[in-house]
């Protein structure tokens, strides 16, 4: 499955050096996550675009990476950071057909 | 992290854009960290042409049935006799096809369902019209399949007020319900769980009649009426309805609040911390529509016509209401024109056979 790789260019407070923090972007469009299946290290981050024409939530009740996104209106994209190793259910609360697993390793 | 509106740490260490607010409508629920909500570009999407629209509209071939219980003439024919049989409710007064009566399209006709020693109960008995296509079932979601979903009544003391011990006894009691069982699960017996697999079978078995849309929909421009056609267009653009409501079985079988004056909080009983949850009910098909009134989660409304005009009011302004609810300015034509296309999603053949029940 396609994976987007989004690079976020952050600067130092003391302006002398660039660093590079990758998200893995899941879209939304077709009310489907994409990619449905990841796997990302202890500390990383997914990137949640609502790429879709309608607005989707984006929660999970999984222990140890709970998170709930509230409601993403279409052109809007959060980013979560899971800081626990585990499987991680995530679904749209609205849409019960869009669901996800996230592994999240050490 | 605290929990409340408050600031996230996004890419610690990294310097100055690790801290963030959280923006307006994220709710916390938080051991993953939630950081900034930021715009993306979003490439202009085409809008579907007609053709494209009725495409998402054809019948499925065949109605499905889950690996764990597939179908069988047996076990529907058992599940068709416990559906109908009053012996599974306390008073022996009640049986699924009392709320869920092919006689009112699957459903009772009531505003709302009643119960065990005629309480009425908070919500209207929903249809069970096309539910071998369902996700998730109940009004409120929180039954997960079919088999779940159909001893729950049973067993509800406001409803049939029947403990699943008492039923076991009863229909080992009755001595033509052996052979049924043994038809339909050889050598495994009368157990709740075979009871609820075979009335699932026979759920799944009650599939929307052949209606003039689908006749429409394969290609027979008489089938409906110019004003038909004019409100499966209004359906699928200027009154938001498809967003919902799409599909040949007219539901996305998701959760919205509707703007409904209502104070049953619905769908947020299962996921509290959700606002969109707060008031949401599961999307109902509209197969078989005109015989399913009253409408909505408790029957408040009476007419189509009227259903029509609380969409085009937009209902309660909330901060649950679903984004896709608002005032839509419909003339009078369009809005007649939406309730012309409402009636072709009722088929003139779908009836039912009650059964002789085992003695």
């Amino acid at each position: 499955m396609h994976t987007l790789k989004i690079s976020m260019l952050v600067a130092f407070l003391s302006g002398s050096a660039v660093a590079v923090a990758a998200e893995t972007a899941v879209r939304q469009k077709g009310r489907l996550f994409t990619p449905n299946e990841i796997t990302v290290k202890k500390g990383e981050s997914l990137l949640f675009v609502n790429d879709d024409n309608i607005t989707h939530n984006v929660y999970s009740a999984s222990t140890g990476n709970q998170f709930n996104l509230g409601a993403i209106t279409p052109g809007n994209s959060t980013p979560v950071t899971f800081k626990n190793a585990g499987n991680v259910d995530i679904f749209c609360a609205i849409h019960p057909s869009m669901k996800m697993s996230l592994k999240v390793t050490e | 992290m605290s929990s409340g509106t408050r600031i996230n740490r996004v890419l610690i260490g990294l310097g100055v854009v690790a801290l963030a607010a959280a923006t307006a409508g994220t709710e916390s629920w938080a051991e993953a960290v939630v950081g900034q909500t930021r715009k993306v570009e979003l490439p202009r999407q085409a809008e579907a042409s007609a053709a494209e629209m009725r495409d998402a509209y054809r019948r499925p071939p065949a109605i499905p049935f889950p690996k764990d219980n597939p179908y069988t003439a047996e076990k529907m024919v058992l599940g068709k006799t416990l559906y109908f049989d009053t012996r599974l409710s306390a008073a022996n007064l009640l049986s699924c096809a009392s709320c869920h009566s092919p006689a009112y399209g699957w459903g009772d006709g009531q505003p709302r369902g009643v119960g065990h020693e005629m309480k009425i109960l908070g919500r209207r008995s929903p249809t069970i019209i096309n539910a071998a296509y369902g996700l998730i079932f109940m009004w409120d979601g929180r039954a997960g399949s079919l088999e779940q979903q159909a001893l729950g009544p049973i067993q509800a003391d406001v409803e049939m007020n029947l403990p699943l011990d008492q039923l076991l006894g009863r229909l080992r009691s009755i001595p033509d319900y052996k052979p049924l069982f043994e038809a339909a699960f050889p050598g495994s017996g009368i157990s709740a769980e075979n009871i609820a697999k075979a009335i699932a079978t026979y759920e799944r078995t009650v599939v929307s009649g052949h209606a003039p849309f689908d006749a429409w929909i394969e290609g027979n421009e008489k089938a409906i009426s110019d004003a038909a056609k004019r409100g499966f267009v209004l359906f699928n653009t200027k009154a938001l309805c498809s967003n919902c409501h799409g599909g040949w079985k007219f539901t996305d079988d998701s959760f919205h609040d509707i703007g409904l004056a209502s104070e049953d909080i619905g769908r947020a009983k299962q996921l509290p911390e959700i606002i969109k949850m707060q008031h949401a009910f599961k999307t109902p098909g509209l197969r078989e529509i005109t015989h399913r009134g009253p409408y909505m989660h408790n029957g408040m409304i009476g007419t189509l016509e009227a259903v029509v005009e609380h969409y085009n009011s937009g209902g309660v302004d909330r901060p649950s209401r679903s984004d896709l609810i608002k005032p839509l300015g419909l003339s009078a034509q369009e809005k007649s024109d939406l309730v012309e296309f409402l009636r072709t999603l009722t088929s003139d053949s779908f009836s039912t056979t009650v059964p002789v029940l085992p003695r």
